[in-house]
This record gives structure tokens, sequence and C-alpha cells, in this order.
């Protein structure tokens, strides 16, 4: 009796995959709760069941890659265009139809479309509006100068948005300005960086720092929280010589191995879709990347500035350089 | 007992060949992530190995190397100062000072440097105290370096040392320190001659789990950068997707802790001591009003900061949230998921370890020796690797068995084996090998002798096997994190997610049930001091 019971519990063991209902499984690098709200309308309006598989954007792409055809994978979801990228370059992924992925800016997605960027976030500067020291700031570039000695605040060098700017200003302004400006800024922060972004704004709000580099979001988190606190938005890089705001995107792709192709171009047409994108980028304050779609609205438009002009596939070709330049520094 | 007959006697020995063919499957299945780390690294060229002798290495070895010792050095003052007072006086709420010293092990390492980073912030506890106490001229101490690494690390690991040592306290006998006095001993010389030896192999496999810890240690360093074998072996792999480097890495880490393990062995294996069943305890005197007022400075300051202030936090927090609404009905299921998994790896961990603990207990040779150590790779090699090797075992052999909760449990199995068969060895040590023999001439066979000798009489090491693996598995997080069936989610991996994305506090709910699922098996655990 007791071992038939036990072979009828590791049968369950071994089958509690095949029990449950066949979803539409994605590994999502995302926080479940920036994709749950657009996972919940496309459930709703196509009566297909989604499964998310959450964890980190790197982890989950290495997984994929040593699953191969025995992935359970029908999409994957990540923060980060540079994930994206360099999951299209090891071909684990199918492309997307032109008819969906067209409504989406070239630059915004893989050129083969294996990837599509859904919303986007932008470096941006965050300076306490009580303090004047930084008045001359108007480049990330101004960022090493050393009048910001022990004012600046940044993450540290392992941020995956933080990797992503500095590929940015690497392809627009040179590897040589761009190492010369983290060793400036390694020499104003003096050994001392963040964890988190959101500790960056706490920071410069409370006046102990006076300046910080962040994903936009952050600060109108913040503000939204705090609307009195002392911060002053700078949109860096701007005028007809500056090289514009760098972005970066968190997109999608289909896994090439995927045996539910149909149901996974429906989900991806559906972040695409208007609904999609307003969902999508909304709740994390982000730009969403089909035009004619707006943002949250307390975040500055899109044709109010200038972005930097470096096509987002490049964040992942580009990625390994970037890594190299940062540790000859040695940025902390 | 000479060398050369150790050796040879398992192949004559019927009896000795199951347990050690037994020994060998289980080695067997241990050596998985090794073989795919030695498959991996030989892919690097020469080449390749230069540029990582060259540019990480010494670093590498520094902070790992300075970080254990640390750890080494702190562990054993606050477990052994700890287990000494507790079990040599009698004061009142020595129950509670037990369970205070032991509770820490509940909190894993990533929770324990996320709660430290947020209070020696400005505006967390310590960081305002701080400023209160000293003024805003005096910076508060910056945590993200050895020293504070060394700090957290050293809080949720004391608690080994002071478990083994004070289990080895509790059962030393009165009439050795007796003996040492009537001779004419002073109360230091007792200690540094009778006492020390005695608690020696106690220390020694505290500190060896501790260190242990420290090497394979992924939540704290990550989340604190702090640069050491496992993060930069993960960073190679997660990061720059280059499997071999950071193979050639896990090996020189493997080297490493070896090394270290056969140095402990080394040193424990000089010694040996059999009790017997009918000495006497030491029974604890009673503590002076002073030594009362002492001790519980000492022990209060040590679980201030090891568990009041973090489960303090995670209940403020955890009630914010409950206020809020946060905790859905899925959070549940996340509890439950945990403790599916730890239960079924503890129990299976504690069977399959059985047969290496014995053999190695009973035959003295270089292979019961080399069996040991192959099977302590679980601990030495980062999650992420050996959740990389099995992941690409079972892929390619037993493709069935992927994607279910079997894979996962396995995993923990081969993860946490070296603590079972660590707690069950200690106590098959202390049994004399010649009531087996009584028993064997009485005419019991194998598993007679099994069943009505030895697991009776290590039935203590084998409960802190178990306790001592559930904990682990309901902590982990890097292998769960890559080998969990799709959509299974446990405390741990919410917990990372969570704090993932800078909302640390939304964590605290899931910390606060690692630490209540784990009271239940705790007291289990402590049940027998009490008894005894």
């Amino acid at each position: 009796m007791k071992s038939r019971l036990l072979l009828v519990f590791l049968a369950g063991l071994f089958s509690l995959q095949a029990l449950a209902a066949d979803p539409l499984v994605i590994y999502s690098g995302r926080s479940d709760k920036f994709v749950k709200p657009v996972v919940e309308a496309f459930e709703k309006e196509t009566g297909i069941q989604v499964l998310l598989h959450a964890g980190g954007s790197t982890t989950l792409l290495n997984k994929l890659r040593l699953e191969g055809a025995r992935t359970d994978a029908d999409l994957y979801i990540s923060n980060d265009a540079g994930n994206l990228q360099k999951g299209s370059e090891m071909g684990l992924f199918r492309p997307v139809p032109e008819s969906i992925a067209g409504v989406i800016p070239a630059n915004f997605r893989a050129p083969d479309n294996t990837w599509l960027g859904l919303s986007a976030r932008a470096r941006m500067l965050v300076a306490n509006s009580e303090q004047s020291e930084t008045d001359f700031v108007k480049s990330v570039f101004d960022l090493a100068d050393p009048r910001l000695e022990g004012k600046l605040a940044i993450t540290h060098s392992g941020n995956e948005s933080y990797i992503a700017g500095v590929t940015v200003y690497m392809l627009a302004a040179g590897e040589e300005v761009t190492g010369d400006w983290l060793q400036g800024m390694k020499d104003n922060v003096d050994g001392s960086v963040f964890n988190k972004h959101s500790k960056i704004v706490n920071a410069v709000a409370d006046g102990k720092k006076a300046i910080g580099l962040v994903n936009h979001y952050y600060i109108y988190r913040h503000l939204d929280q705090h609307p009195d606190a002392p911060l002053k938005v700078i949109i860096p890089d701007q005028g007809k010589d500056g090289m514009g705001v760098a972005w970066n995107v968190a997109g999608i792709a289909m896994s090439r191995h995927s045996q539910k192709v149909e149901a996974a171009e429906k989900f991806v047409a559906f972040a695409a879709s208007e609904q999609g994108q307003k969902l999508f980028a909304e709740v994390n304050r982000e730009y969403p990347t089909r035009p004619g779609v707006p943002a949250a609205d307390e975040v500055p438009p899109l044709d109010s500035y200038k972005v930097a002009d470096v096509p987002m596939a490049r964040l992942g070709e580009m990625r390994n350089a970037t890594l190299d330049l940062i540790e000859e520094v040695g940025m902390p | 007992m000479s060398a050369t007959q150790t050796v040879t006697l398992p192949l004559f020995n019927t009896r000795l060949t199951l347990r050690g063919a037994l020994s060998l499957l289980v080695v067997l299945l241990a050596a998985i992530p090794l073989v795919f780390v030695i498959y991996s690294s030989l892919q690097l060229d020469s080449e390749g190995w230069a540029g990582l002798w060259s540019s990480r290495l010494p670093g590498l070895l520094w902070n790992t190397l300075s970080l254990s010792v640390l750890v080494g050095v702190g562990s054993m003052v606050l477990g052994v100062s700890a287990a000494w007072w507790i079990t040599r006086r009698e004061f009142p709420g020595r129950r509670l000072a037990i369970w205070l010293m032991v509770l820490p092990l509940t909190i894993p390492t990533y929770v324990f440097a996320h709660i430290y980073t947020t209070l020696f912030d400005d505006d967390g506890w310590i960081g305002q105290a701080w400023q209160w106490l000293f003024g805003e001229a005096v910076a508060i101490p910056d945590l993200f370096n050895v020293v504070g690494v060394g700090f957290i690390l050293t809080l949720a690991g004391f608690s080994y040392v002071f478990l083994l040592v004070q289990d080895s306290l509790s059962r030393s006998q009165q009439n050795l320190e007796e003996a040492a006095r009537i001779q004419g001993a002073r109360p230091a010389q007792v200690f540094w001659r009778v006492n020390l030896p005695l608690m020696r192999p106690a220390i020694a496999a505290g500190l060896a789990l501790v260190v242990l810890h420290v090497l394979s240690d992924f939540g704290a360093v990550s989340m604190m950068r702090y640069q050491t074998f496992t993060l930069s072996i993960y960073l190679q792999m997660t990061g720059r997707f280059d499997y071999n480097a950071a193979a050639g890495l896990s090996l020189v880490l493997v080297s490493l802790s070896l090394t270290f393990l056969i140095l402990e062995r080394f040193f424990r294996n000089r010694q040996r001591y059999y009790g017997t069943a009918q000495a006497k305890r030491y029974t604890a005197r009673r503590a002076t009003r002073f030594e009362i007022v002492a001790i519980w400075f000492w022990l209060g300051l040590i679980a201030l900061f090891a568990f009041v202030l973090p489960i303090l936090w995670m209940l403020i927090w955890s009630w914010e949230a409950w206020m809020q609404d946060l905790i859905s009905d899925r959070f549940w299921g996340y509890v439950g998921n945990s403790l599916l998994v730890s239960v079924l790896a503890a129990s299976l961990t504690v069977v399959v370890a059985l047969p290496v603990a014995l053999y190695h207990a009973r035959e003295r040779s270089w292979l019961s020796q080399t069996y040991l150590h192959v099977s302590s790779v679980g601990f030495v090699l980062p999650g992420p690797v050996i959740a990389l090797g099995i992941l690409a075992f079972v892929l390619s052999q037993v493709d069935i068995l992927y994607g279910s909760l079997a894979v996962l449990v396995i995993a923990m199995l081969i993860r946490f084996l070296p603590l079972a068969i660590q707690a069950q060895e200690a106590a098959a040590q202390q049994l004399t090998p010649s009531m087996e023999e009584a028993a064997r001439s009485l005419g019991a066979g194998t598993f007679e002798n099994l069943r009505r000798i030895i697991l009776p009489m290590i039935r203590g090491g084998m409960i802190s096997a178990w306790v001592l693996v559930f904990i682990d598995t309901l902590k982990e997080l890097p292998a769960t994190l890559i080998l969990r069936p799709t959509g299974f989610d446990t405390l741990p991996v919410r917990i990372w997610i969570e704090a993932s994305e800078e909302m640390l506090e939304h964590a605290a709910p899931a910390a606060l049930m690692l630490v209540i699922g784990t009271l239940p098996v705790l007291w289990f655990l402590m049940r027998p001091v009490k008894q005894r």
C-alpha cells in the first residue's frame, strides 16, 4: 500500500508538467508587475492562457540557449536590447512576420525582425534643484568634471542600463572619449557607487548628492510619491551638436523552437498593437516604441528632445567591447 | 590499524563492498557538475587560461581568501563563545539563548545583505542611530567592501559553528575534566588541554561548513558586488555567455576548496575519541549574577544583529504589505512549492548520504577519502554552475526528466549532499566499532546491524542532516532560478524578483515565511538537546 502510494506520488511529480493545461509560455526578464497588465488583457481578448516564467534577462537567455529544442518557452521578454540582440546572434529566435513587426520603427527592432522593442527608457540626469553647482552640466560627459567630485551619484557598472548607456556613448563619441569619461567619473565617485537607481534619486532629493545618472522613470516614480521633492530633470546632450539622449528598449522575441507559433505571433501582435503598447509602457512610465502611442503624461514627450542615433541592435553587438572598456578603467 | 590494512580490506569483505558500491553510485551522481566543469574547461585553450591567470585570478584569489578568513574567524569567535557559555552555565533564558543563536540560519544571505544595506542607509535604522550617536562628521560605515560582506556572512553563518560545538560540548564527559583537575590542572589549562582538543573536530566541521558557504555564496556577494570567484564565474557565464572561462574559474575554485577540505580532514583525523554510554555528562554550573549580565550582554548583542533587527524589519514591512493587500493567493502557492521541494530534497539527501558517511566513518582509506571529497563538489561549486552542469547532463542523457520537479530535487541533492554526509559521519564516528562487532558476533547481518544498531545510534546525526538540508534547500536561489519547472516559483525566487525590481519591501513577506517555515524543523532539531 505504502509503496503504491509512493509510486503514484512519484508519477505525479514527473507529470506535473504534463498535467497542467498547455499555456503559452513566456520567459520574462521583466518584472511580473509590468508584464501582467498586457498578459491579462491578451488572455481576455484571445482566450489563450499565458504562463509567465520570471527571472533575470540574462539568466533566462542562458537557459534558452542551453535548452535548445527542449525548451518550453514560446516567447522571451527582456528589459535590455543587448540581451535580445545577443539571443538573435545565437540563433535562438524566430523572425516575426513583417506584417506584425512593421509597426515598430526599424531602429527599435532587429534588422531581421528576430526581436521587437516594445518600450524605451531614456538615460537622464537628475539634479537637486536647490543646488546651483550643477548648472553647468549640459552633457553626460560633464559628469567627469572635477567640480563634481564627491557630488556625483551613479550605479555600479554591472547594471544593464548603465552598460547599455556606455555602449551608446561609445558609439556616438568614440572609445577614447568614453574611456576618459569613465575615468573622470570614477575619480568623482571615489569608489562609492549606488546599487540601486532608486537610491540615487533619493540621495539627490535629500541633497546628499548633487546630480545622478538614471533611467528617466525612476525620477518620475519618486516624484509620484514625493511631489514636492526638490528634483530637476536635465535632458542631456541636446542642441545642434549634442549626440542626444541614450535610449534602451525592452522587447520581445519568439523562441525558435516554439510549438505554438500562431499563438506566439498573436501575442507579439497584441503587444505591438496600440492597446498593448499603451499597457506595456505606461505602467512603468516608459515610451511606447510604436509611433503615435503617447507616453505617460508626466514624462517629457518624445518629440521634445533629441535621441542618440544608435540602432538598438548595436547594443548587443558592442556589449563585450563595452564590458572590456569598463573593466579596463576598473569602474566599481 | 595501519594504512595498508584499510586499503586491502574492502576487496575481501562483502559487508564493505556493499557500502562501497552504494557509495560509488552516490559519488558518481554527485560528480556530474564536476565532469561538466572539467569538460568545459578543456575547451579553454592555453591563451584563454593565460588571459584568466593574468587579469583576474590574483584579485579574485585575494578577495575570496580574505573574505573566507574574516568570516571563519568571526564565526569561530561568535559560535564558540556562545556555545561555551550556553553549555557551561545555567542561567535564566538559556533555552531562548539557544534558539536565538540558531535562528539566523533561517535567513538567507541575500536577505541579510538586502536588509543591512537598507539599515545602513542614511535613512535606515542603523544609519540614523549612527548619526545620532556620532553626528554628521563620522561617515556611516560603508558595507560594500570585504568587512561589510564579511560582517553579513558571519551573521549568516556562525550558527553552524555554534550548533556543532554546542552539541559536542553538551556531550563531552565530565570525567576527563575531573581527571585533569585531580592532576592539578588550572581551569585555563583544562580548557586548552582537555576541552579545546575535544572541541576541535566540531570547530573544524563548523568552520568547514562556514567557509564552504562563503566560497559558494552567490546571494550576498552579488547583491553587494563583492568580486569573489562565485560572482565572477556567474558574470562571466551570464554576462558574456562564456561558459568555458566560467568553467576554468570554477575549476580553480574547486581546487581551492578541496585543498581546504583536505587540510581540514588532515587536522581532524589525527585524533579520535570514542564516547561510552555510561560516562557522566557534564552538568552546567549555576551562573553568578555578574556572569548572567555578561552572558546576556554578549549573547544579546549577537542576537540583536543576527536575528532581532532583520526579523523586525521583515515584520514591519510584511505588515505594510498585508495592509496594502499586496499578499495574493499566489503567495501561498510559493510557500507550498518551497516546502515541497525542501521536504523532498532533505528526505532523499539523508538516505543517499548514508552509505558514503558510513563508508567513510568505518573505512579510512584513500578511496573513502576520495569519495568524501568528490561528493563535496556540490557544496563548493557555485549554484549556477551546478545548475548548468545538471541541465546539460539531463538534456543529453535523461531528456524525459527535463522540466520536472525531479531535476530540481536532484540538483538540491547534489548541492547539499555534503551537509548530510558531514552530519551523519560525525555521528557515526562516535559510535565505537566494537558495538557493531559485538552485534555481528551475535549473528546480526548487514541490514539488521544497520537497523538495530547503527540507525538508532546515529539518529541524532540523521535528524541534524535532514534539518540542515531542509533549511539550505528552502533558502536556495541560484540553482532554483535555472532549474525550476516552468512557472514554478519558490519563496527565494520571489524575493529575488521583487528585489531586482528595486521594491525591497515587497520581498519582506516571503523572507518572513522562510523563517516561519523553518521553525517547526528547528524545533525538531533542538528537542533532543532539551531531553538530554
